[in-house]
Formats: structure tokens, C-alpha cells, sequence
């Protein structure tokens, strides 16, 4: 089969980058299904490789990504207003919000020195990319948004926390973040 | 709200849907063999149950739709043209 490639042919200074290699939307949805492919497969050989160490190193970075975004945000000591500013900053990539059965009255449940609030992911990248490769939820590319969150939370709230997958489904996954007060 | 919908000519009330629900949504109406949305408030619309559903039976309505970029615009193109 025959590719038609149509190439650009333009000036470039070193600080003025041709607007002709923008690209397309095509190109755009063209180099998201390869990034995809190269996420998916990366994961994959990662749990060849280090087995259950994967999750660590996805965590790792994803806790690297959560302390850059909770910077942007303003230091709070409300998990709720913590919560809604972070979906805000997170977008529509990770869009989530928090959620509770009908016969809960509030978003949160304090549990002790603890405090437990259940997210909603509804919009999620990584779900994408599992399902565009073929490959199962709840595996260590999830752990990425695990890392993102607990990240946060430490820069925001300067407190330790936990995120637990509760359910996990082709439109929205059920998630549990566990604060602990006074552990730093 | 979200407004679950069951096409009960479909449904084979396999109980697949009552098993993978973890907000127990749906009830299994053993005498009818069909099944029966009982907590529809607490649906989070996750759409496990479409997934596992194996007569296509259910139907959602009023839910956030998750984009699904993955999806190959040109393929889907085509296939709106069949369906």
C-alpha cells in the first residue's frame, strides 16, 4: 500500500517555528493513537520487567505530576474545596467530582483521624489508552492517577492520603481517597 | 437524574448486570426472570452493566458521556454510514 505523504515546505529561524507544522486535526488524532500504543506497550513491558514494581514507578510519577498541579492551587484545609479545585485544574483529561450514594448526606465520612471521600472519574486519558491498546483496568497505568492524587493532596493540605479503586468501568471508575490528619 | 431504561423483550435475566453493579442498581425478579432497576439514584453511570449486558438490553439516559478519543474518527465515520 501506498502512503501519501504531503510535505511541508517552508523557512525556519531557530525562534520562529513555521505555523504550517502545526499540523492538522488529523495529524493530531494521528500522533494520539501512536502515543497510545507507545503508553500502552510501555506499561506492559514494565510489568514484564518489574512485575508489581510497575505500579510503584507509575505511582512515582504520577506524585510528581499531583505536587506540580497543587502547586497552581491555593494551601487549604477543606477536602471538599481541595476536591473541586483539582478537578478544575485537572481538567477535562481527568475530569472527576465527588460522589456519594443517595442515602449519604454529606460528600465526606470522617472515620477517626481520617477523613474518606469518594471521586467519580468520569473523562480519564489513561482509560483511553487501556482500551485503545487492548489492555485491562485497574492495571499500573491506573496508578498514575493514584500518584496524581495523593501528590496533590500532599502539596495542597500537607497531609498523607491513600486512593483506592473501587469499581472500574468503560465510563466512569469509582475511586476512594483516605486522608490521614496530622500524618506529614 | 439518570434514568435507566430496560428492554425487558431483550433481557435474558442472566443476573450478569445485579452481580457487577457494586451500587446494587438492579434487582433480579426470579419469578419473571427479569430484571428490575431498584436503586436507579445511586447509578453512577460507570456502564459496566452495558458491557457485560450480553442482549444489549439497557439504556441510560441524562449521563456525562466520558469522550472516547480513542475511538478512529475515519472508522467511525464509515460505520455511521452503515448504521
Amino acid at each position: 500500500m501506498e502512503i501519501e505523504r504531503e510535505a511541508i515546505r517552508g523557512d525556519f529561524k531557530s525562534e520562529l517555528i513555521p505555523k504550517e507544522t502545526g499540523g492538522e486535526i488529523d495529524d493530531y488524532e494521528g500522533a494520539l493513537h501512536v502515543l497510545m500504543k507507545f503508553v500502552g506497550s510501555m506499561s506492559t513491558a514494565l510489568e514484564q520487567v518489574s512485575g508489581r514494581g510497575a505500579n510503584a514507578i507509575v505511582y512515582q510519577a504520577g506524585k510528581r505530576m499531583g505536587h506540580e498541579a497543587g502547586k497552581l492551587m491555593e494551601k487549604t484545609d477543606d477536602l471538599e474545596k481541595a476536591m473541586n479545585k483539582l478537578s478544575e485544574i485537572l481538567g477535562i483529561e481527568f475530569y472527576f467530582e465527588m460522589w456519594k450514594p443517595a442515602s449519604q448526606d454529606g460528600y465526606t465520612i470522617e472515620k477517626g483521624d481520617e477523613t474518606v471521600v469518594k471521586l467519580l472519574f468520569m473523562d480519564c486519558v489513561v482509560r483511553q489508552t487501556l482500551r485503545r491498546t487492548g489492555l485491562p483496568q485497574k492495571g499500573p497505568l491506573c496508578y498514575i492517577l493514584y500518584g496524581y492524587m495523593i501528590g496533590a493532596v500532599e502539596e495542597v493540605m500537607s497531609i498523607k492520603g491513600k486512593l483506592d479503586i473501587d469499581h472500574v468501568g468503560p465510563n466512569a471508575c469509582l475511586k476512594t481517597l483516605t486522608v490521614k490528619w496530622g500524618a506529614k | 437524574m439518570v434514568e435507566i431504561n430496560v428492554d425487558e423483550d431483550a433481557c435474558v435475566g442472566c443476573g450478569s448486570c445485579v452481580e457487577d453493579c457494586p451500587n446494587e442498581v438492579y434487582e433480579l425478579d426470579k419469578e419473571h426472570r427479569k430484571i428490575v432497576v431498584v436503586k436507579e439514584t445511586d447509578c453512577m453511570a460507570c456502564l459496566s452493566c452495558h458491557e457485560i449486558c450480553p442482549s444489549q438490553a439497557l439504556e441510560h439516559r441524562d449521563i456525562h458521556v466520558a469522550k472516547r478519543l480513542y475511538i478512529d474518527r475515519k472508522v467511525n465515520k464509515a460505520i455511521s454510514k452503515i448504521i
